[in-house]
């Protein structure tokens, strides 16, 4: 699969990367501190396959090459974990102003204009696809079945929406 | 929320993926750096140096002289494949120990020959030579061999780079350790081959720190 899509087949490298997270998740549960540690762990797995998938030899077991990406990608969130340990002390409520809940949500205000802003010259199909996928964390097929877009328009919409929000994050911050 | 998360970031990696040509095998690649050093080398040791005179000097310990290069030939050799391998992924970690018997029989061969020079010449056999061009030779030829070197591994994108830099700083200043014995115009001493590793250590070290941010950020 992995030989497949080094070639550019992208059905072949959907499929060889969806199959390989149980894989990588038992890996990196090994030496995980936490739950929430393993799916970052995961996630840099894929993002180093992703950048490194030209060192594969195809015809040679993929296992090893893997299994070696994750536990580096372990080994490195261990040490991020260590480093932020002794150096920093979470404190939630620091990051509050006023004791108050509601108070501290005058913010929301502004936050929404600015995505507002943002989301500007949208179709209302990429509009509706942001809103779905990336800002309710919806998967493709619930948000398929919400919106009535199919799985392959909704991905083509969220592409073209961020490149978009992006030339208006240019624009502006420009 | 996690399963949509990954989903999520498949979807984006697919987007972005466009066809790649795959590396070709490392052993293979880091054959191809050797030659191509190897004829630099051997037409800037034919241009330069005095193979006659490297006989003279080491006249009746020809096999000394011969067992001493190939011990620097190997070191050089084997941590400059090991690099290209421990760049891949998957790569066994036994690579970064694999010259260091070569590396530990140079030095013995090297210091055996010292104690001899000692006992021949007496207390001249322990002057410092002209180490300072020794030192400056094989810092300035190391630089030189690491600038193709880093380019070379950096194809690779090494997951972990550290490993890969240490074992390219000891080839090349192996490599150029090797070379400067037939630009060598006096045998070497004990502060000399202080020096030789004075030199070694400075150019790992330097790989180390800089060869290493170079290959992180490929």
């Amino acid at each position: 699969m992995l030989a497949a899509a080094q070639r550019g087949d992208a059905e072949a490298y959907r499929l060889f990367l969806t199959s390989i997270v149980p894989f990588a998740r038992a890996v990196a549960r090994r030496r995980a501190v936490s739950d929430a540690a393993v799916d970052d762990i995961v996630q840099d797995a894929l993002v180093t396959v992703h950048r490194v998938r030209h060192t594969y030899q195809p015809g040679r077991p993929v296992k090893p090459w893997l299994r070696a990406i994750v536990e580096r990608r372990s080994i490195d969130a261990l040490r991020r974990h260590g480093r932020v340990a002794r150096r920093e002390v979470s404190n939630p409520v620091a990051y509050e102003t006023y004791a108050d809940p509601q108070a501290n949500r005058e913010d929301a205000a502004s936050s929404a204009a600015t995505l507002a802003r943002m989301t500007e010259g949208l179709s209302p199909g990429q509009k509706e696809a942001i809103e779905l996928v990336k800002l309710k964390e919806l998967s493709l097929a619930e948000a398929s079945a919400l919106s009535g877009q199919s799985v392959a328009s909704l991905k083509v919409n969220v592409h073209r929406a961020i490149k978009k929000m992006r030339a208006n994050f240019r624009d502006r911050e420009g | 929320m996690t399963a949509r998360r990954v989903d999520t970031l498949i979807d984006e990696l697919v987007t972005e993926a466009r066809p790649v040509t795959p590396l070709a095998p490392p052993g293979r690649r880091a054959f191809a750096w050797l030659v191509a050093i190897a004829a630099v080398g051997a037409i800037a040791v034919y241009a330069r140096s005095d193979p006659g005179s490297v006989l003279e000097r080491y006249s009746g310990r020809e096999i000394q002289l011969a067992l001493e290069l190939a011990a620097m030939l190997a070191t050089g050799v084997l941590a400059i494949v090991g690099a290209f391998m421990m760049s891949i992924p998957g790569a066994s970690r036994r690579w970064l120990a694999a010259p260091l018997p070569p590396f530990a029989a140079w030095l013995i061969l090297s210091g055996l020959g010292c104690y001899a020079d000692l006992v021949r010449r007496g207390p001249t056999g322990l002057e410092l030579g002209e180490s300072w061009e020794c030192l400056l030779f094989i810092l300035a030829t190391s630089a030189v061999l690491a600038a193709p070197l880093i380019w070379r591994l950096s194809r690779a994108r090494p997951i972990d780079p550290q490993p890969v830099a240490l074992l390219g700083g000891l080839g090349i200043a192996a490599l150029s350790a090797f070379v400067l014995i037939f630009f060598h115009p006096f045998t070497v001493t004990f502060l000399d081959l202080a020096m030789h590793l004075a030199a070694i250590a400075v150019v790992v070290a330097a790989m180390g720190l800089f060869g290493r941010r170079t290959l992180a950020s490929a």
